[in-house]
């Protein structure tokens, strides 16, 4: 029973953290109906801008936060005005490779900068600390806090994208790019917004997962499949679709958990035998598939 | 007996486009008199293998416009099947070959009846998805070496051995796989021309106006699709026995679908020439970059960062390839 609790609790805590990583990817898809490949390399410069700014400043991780959301914003807007803006003219297999492209550069430039191995948080208020939540279920602090701070990065961009002039502008951009333009919206600074908006909350996430995950230059890839998932499962363009997708997701990757309780507790041996494990990515990719096909929407979506 | 006097037939292009054609070809079948080092005739045979992969991808991806890229789960199931038939059973090439291309059929069918109902990003991403999952797959079935992969012995064997297509000299490969190059050429030739490559271009176009016309939309795209995986899986075929190892991470990588559909759109999506000149420029350039610069100490993935930055360049100020270019030039000379 603590198996399955544990492995409920963990995809939860989890699928919170991956609500967040999919947010930009879903408002930048909504805005301007355009996939971007390179949306883990972004989580994956989060995840260095974390760790590198705790190492050199001596500060709890926890608190880099702002760095790494000014620094994704940038990088954001600067994808958008340097480049995204000149795919937009383009079809649409010239928009998924272009930012394949994106994906290449960003990741072998960390490769040059911080080498190929892993790194990971050593030290830190929270690191290493746990408590019992009862049933003896273990429940690492990081990955509490961490929860905690993505929900509460979430209901900001909630906030920004429903209660202010900023948000009704992006969203107006959203269901009718020369519908807003008309009514005075500068629809391309509204572009360069949600790239913006999207670079910085997914450096966050990073910021964030690096907390307990380590990492290295190619960490983005499965990422960027994680988020896609997610985004579709909850409608491409969706606020609250990504944060319910990400728990489901998050849950999902659970599954080797779930498939240990049901091998331990009705004693199945050739549930133990199948190396379930290694299949902790496939049935991602697999759901992706399904949800496409079941529901292109997705569960909010309201594009097609 | 029609078909083959259609793919034959390359009277509909411009004089200067049959000279220039002409004249690569005499140069490429004269390639292996001339001295050459032993990278180049690797990066020559690199070439051909990728311009093949990129012609079976302009099927399904140039002329009918569906951005599929998940085409190295073929590459993989092609590869594998002539791997696993030589080393398992010592089925020679030339009939694992076409039970490859047959697998591969059968796989395409399974996966492109679902595949096809959905439309732009969702079809493109939902193949990778299809992709990684085979991927994931391969990399744990024991059966195929899971992810250690295959290898052949060439010593096991008596090379020059034609029937399973192992030789020491690379020059074997080259003539081999520039047969399956100017069949794939005749072929595309064909196909262009075909009933079937009419009905792509106009979904391409307009798919609810090709509908309205009368064409099986869905039908036309598997078809399609079957005849690109079949294409791709014979040259995986060809790629195993070439490579003498495969694993599921450089056969059915993410990475090598993209490289096939940039091929594509880099020489210029949806036109006979160019997968060819995409692989012709692609190739020699990623090879090269990476002789020179990727050894160097210190200058990790500098290849990749030069590389990433051109298909940045292409797709963003040249979105229809250098084909494109060539068109664009022509149309302003005439006026």
């Amino acid at each position: 029973m603590d198996i399955l609790v544990g492995s409920l609790v963990a995809g939860i805590l989890l699928g919170l953290v991956l609500a967040l990583v999919a947010l930009g990817l879903t408002i930048i898809f909504g805005v301007m109906d355009i996939v971007n490949f390179a949306h883990g390399e972004f989580l994956m410069i989060g995840m260095y801008t974390g760790l590198l700014t705790a190492q050199a400043t001596g500060m709890d991780p926890l608190f880099t936060l702002p760095v790494a959301a000014v620094i994704g914003f940038l990088l954001g807007v600067l994808c958008y005005n340097g480049f995204v803006k000149f795919l937009l003219r383009g079809p649409m297999i010239a928009q998924l490779l272009g930012t394949f492209g994106l994906m290449l550069v960003l990741r072998n430039l960390s490769l040059l900068f911080f080498g190929s191995e892993d790194r990971s948080l050593q030290h830190g208020l929270l690191v290493g600390q746990s408590f019992d939540i009862g049933m003896g279920i273990i429940v690492s602090a990081t990955k509490l806090a961490v929860a905690v701070l993505a929900v509460a990065s979430f209901i900001g961009v909630w906030l920004l994208m429903n209660r202010t002039k900023i948000g009704k502008a992006l969203t107006a951009t959203a269901l009718n790019r020369q519908g807003a333009r008309y009514m005075g919206i500068p629809t391309e600074r509204m572009n360069a917004l949600a790239w913006g908006i999207g670079g910085g909350t997914v450096t966050v996430a990073g910021a964030l997962i690096v907390n307990f995950w380590s990492v290295n230059p190619y960490v983005g890839l499965t990422f960027t499949m994680i988020a896609f998932t997610v985004v579709a499962l909850g409608g491409f363009g969706s606020v609250p679709g990504a944060f319910f997708a990400g728990l489901a997701v998050g849950l999902i990757m659970e599954i080797p958990g779930f498939w240990d309780f049901f091998s331990i507790t009705f004693n199945l041996a050739w549930m133990s035998n199948v190396p379930m494990i290694s299949f902790k990515y496939t049935w991602i990719y697999l759901s992706y598939f399904v949800i496409m096909l079941i529901s292109p929407r997705g569960l909010f979506g309201w594009k097609h | 007996m029609e078909a083959l006097k259609n793919a034959v037939n390359f009277s509909d292009f411009p004089r200067i486009d049959r000279f220039v054609a002409g004249a690569v070809f005499c140069f490429l079948a004269a390639y292996p008199i001339f001295p050459h080092s032993a990278f180049a005739m690797a990066t020559m045979i690199q070439f051909f293998i990728f311009s093949l992969y990129g012609m079976g991808w302009n099927t399904i991806g140039g002329y009918g416009g569906q951005v599929d890229l998940g085409q190295a789960q073929y590459v993989g199931i092609g590869a594998y099947t002539t791997m696993v038939c030589l080393l398992r059973w010592d089925i020679p090439f030339w009939i694992s070959m076409p039970i490859g291309a047959c697998l591969a059929m059968a796989w395409s069918f399974v996966i492109g009846y679902p595949l096809f109902k959905l439309r732009g990003h969702y079809f493109a991403i939902a193949s990778i998805a299809t992709s990684l999952v085979l991927k994931d797959l391969f990399e744990v079935w024991k059966f195929v070496g899971a992810s250690r992969g295959l290898g052949i012995l060439p010593s096991k064997y008596q090379p020059p051995d034609f029937l399973r297509l192992i030789f020491k000299e690379d020059v074997y490969y080259y003539y081999s796989i520039f047969g399956f190059f100017i069949i794939g050429l005749l072929f595309m030739n064909w196909f262009r021309k075909s009933r079937l490559g009419f009905q792509l271009r106009s979904i391409k176009d307009n798919e609810d106006m090709a509908r309205s016309l009368g064409i099986n939309v869905q039908w036309a795209k598997i078809k399609t699709y079957a005849i690109a995986t079949a294409f791709v899986s014979v040259v995986g075929s060809f790629h195993a026995v070439y490579i003498k190892n495969i694993e599921p991470e450089d056969t059915m990588s993410l990475d090598l679908s993209i490289l096939i559909a940039l091929m594509a759109m880099l020489g210029g999506a949806g036109s006979f020439w160019g997968p060819v000149i995409g692989a012709g420029v692609l190739i020699p350039l990623k090879s090269y970059l990476k002789e020179w610069l990727g050894a160097a100490a210190g200058l990790v993935g500098i290849d990749l960062i030069i590389y990433g930055l051109i298909i940045m360049l292409i797709s963003a100020f040249e979105p229809r390839g250098i084909w494109g270019m060539v068109e664009r030039l022509r149309r302003r000379k005439r006026i």
